[in-house]
């Protein structure tokens, strides 16, 4: 399998990252309400699903990218295909600069994910809801996400460790 | 020597994904191909939150009996608490009541005043808040537990005024698209103008453009807005909201906002009447 060895996760361990990821969901949905008002919004399920490729890139393909977002968009999107071709595209660029990130710096690892969230945020305005597109929403979303990211990465990273 | 860092990354199977991904996207955006399977999902997901409530009520009234079982002397002081609990739940109960049978009146003085006896009514079962206070998607859940057959498209009331139209029925659930929803038309009239309104995206607005005229609009602000009756599906000459705003959108037209007059979600309890119609 040329320079990686492809190794097979089990489905147990899927459906344990599959939760993880619901979970952040879940929290976009029950916060967003809240944070909408203070031109907030939060992306704690895009977040972890990017965690889990950039920790474990070697066991998370595209075939696990593509079901991941298929199931939140199934339980939270409005349309089918969003978060499948978010999850696909931003798997793939993890994919691709990986081992590059391994050398950046928390703030510029945060900068990346902090700004990729936002990327999605913002196409998922203009796409599904373009009068509510807002800058104000975007910056600050891009700043609180940024901080958040740092703090998720070491929960995230405690939990895998203790699981995987 | 290499010039990168080396990476198994198969372009071939993003490039398939990603591909599908977007055409699912797209047909779900442009035709909607999608939506029988969220709403059965949405369904399913709210009878899962039912089951999961009853459960959990279930379990903790099991484990409150046998935990009474071992302490009945602290029982009867609980009891005794619980009767003063009682009595004031009681007198919250009954202003409830009193405010539920008030709406249920009024619907159905508004049933008799319209002279139409095929309307019941449902109590919602969930509004999606996220998208109802962000985005464009403003729908909202009634609970159809006696499954009664409602006709696709028939208009919804609450509270003093139309609030949308039904979407579609999944399971035991009735799936309402809001007036402020981006994708909802309503034909409006006012004392100056007749146009299809569509839903603003945001929280109980509506919005329509007109052409510029001589008229001054800004003394039109205020102004009620009632339902034209163009279409067939909505009664004339109900009141649904006022003229909020109104501002320049190009040189020949003006968009004229207009504020519902019914919040939805300020109302529990929501009207259904009229026979199938065609159009939304």
């Amino acid at each position: 399998m040329g320079l990686w060895v492809k190794k097979l996760m089990k489905f147990s361990n899927h459906l344990i990252i599959l939760s993880t990821i619901i979970l952040g969901f879940w929290l976009d949905d029950s916060l967003n309400p809240l944070t909408i008002k203070l031109f907030l919004e939060l992306n704690f399920g895009f977040l972890i699903f990017t965690y889990w490729v950039f920790a474990m890139p070697e066991k998370l393909h595209s075939s696990a990218a593509l079901f991941y977002g298929l199931v939140a968009d199934l339980l939270f999107s409005n349309v089918i295909g969003f978060n499948m071709l978010f999850f696909i595209a931003t798997s793939y660029i993890i994919h691709l600069y990986v081992f590059r990130f391994r050398i950046f710096s928390y703030f510029q690892l945060s900068v990346f994910f902090s700004g990729s969230s936002t990327f999605y945020t913002a196409c998922k305005y203009l796409l599904l809801s373009p009068y509510n597109y807002s800058y104000l929403v975007l910056i600050l979303s891009f700043l609180i996400n940024a901080v958040l990211w740092v703090g998720l990465y070491f929960i995230m990273r405690a939990f895998r460790r203790s699981i995987f | 020597m290499a010039r990168s860092t080396p990476t198994y990354t198969p372009v071939r199977n993003y490039a398939i994904s990603f591909f599908l991904s977007a055409l699912l996207l797209f047909s779900d955006i442009s035709y909607g191909a999608f939506a029988p399977l969220r709403g059965f999902v949405t369904a399913s997901t709210l009878y899962a939150q039912m089951i999961s409530r009853g459960i959990f009520e279930g379990i903790s009234a099991t484990f409150s009996s046998f935990h009474a079982n071992k302490n009945l002397i602290q029982e009867n002081k609980e009891l005794k608490e619980q009767i003063l609990k009682i009595r004031t739940t009681d007198f919250i109960n009954k202003k409830d009541n009193q405010e539920k049978i008030q709406i249920i009146n009024f619907h159905k003085d508004l049933i008799n005043s319209l002279k139409n006896k095929d309307v019941a009514i449902y109590e919602i079962a969930s509004i999606d808040l996220r998208n109802y206070l962000c985005c464009s998607t403003h729908r909202i859940f009634l609970r159809n537990d006696e499954n009664v057959s409602v006709g696709k498209n028939s208009p919804v009331f609450a509270g003093e005024s139309f609030i949308g139209q039904i979407k579609d029925s999944y399971l035991n659930f009735i799936e309402v698209i809001l007036f402020s929803d981006f994708n909802h038309v309503l034909p409006i009239k006012s004392n100056f103008l007749y146009c299809d309104a569509k839903g603003k995206g945001k929280p109980m607005l509506i919005s329509c453009k007109v052409n510029k005229t001589n008229k001054n609009f800004n003394y039109q602000i205020g102004d009620t807005v009632y339902t034209s009756g163009l279409g067939g599906i909505f009664l004339k000459d109900i009141e649904i909201g006022f003229i909020s705003a109104i501002d320049s959108f190009s040189i020949d037209e003006v968009e004229v906002l207009i504020t519902l007059k019914a919040n939805p979600l300020e109302e529990t309890f929501y009207g259904i009447m009229g026979e199938e119609a065609d159009e939304i």
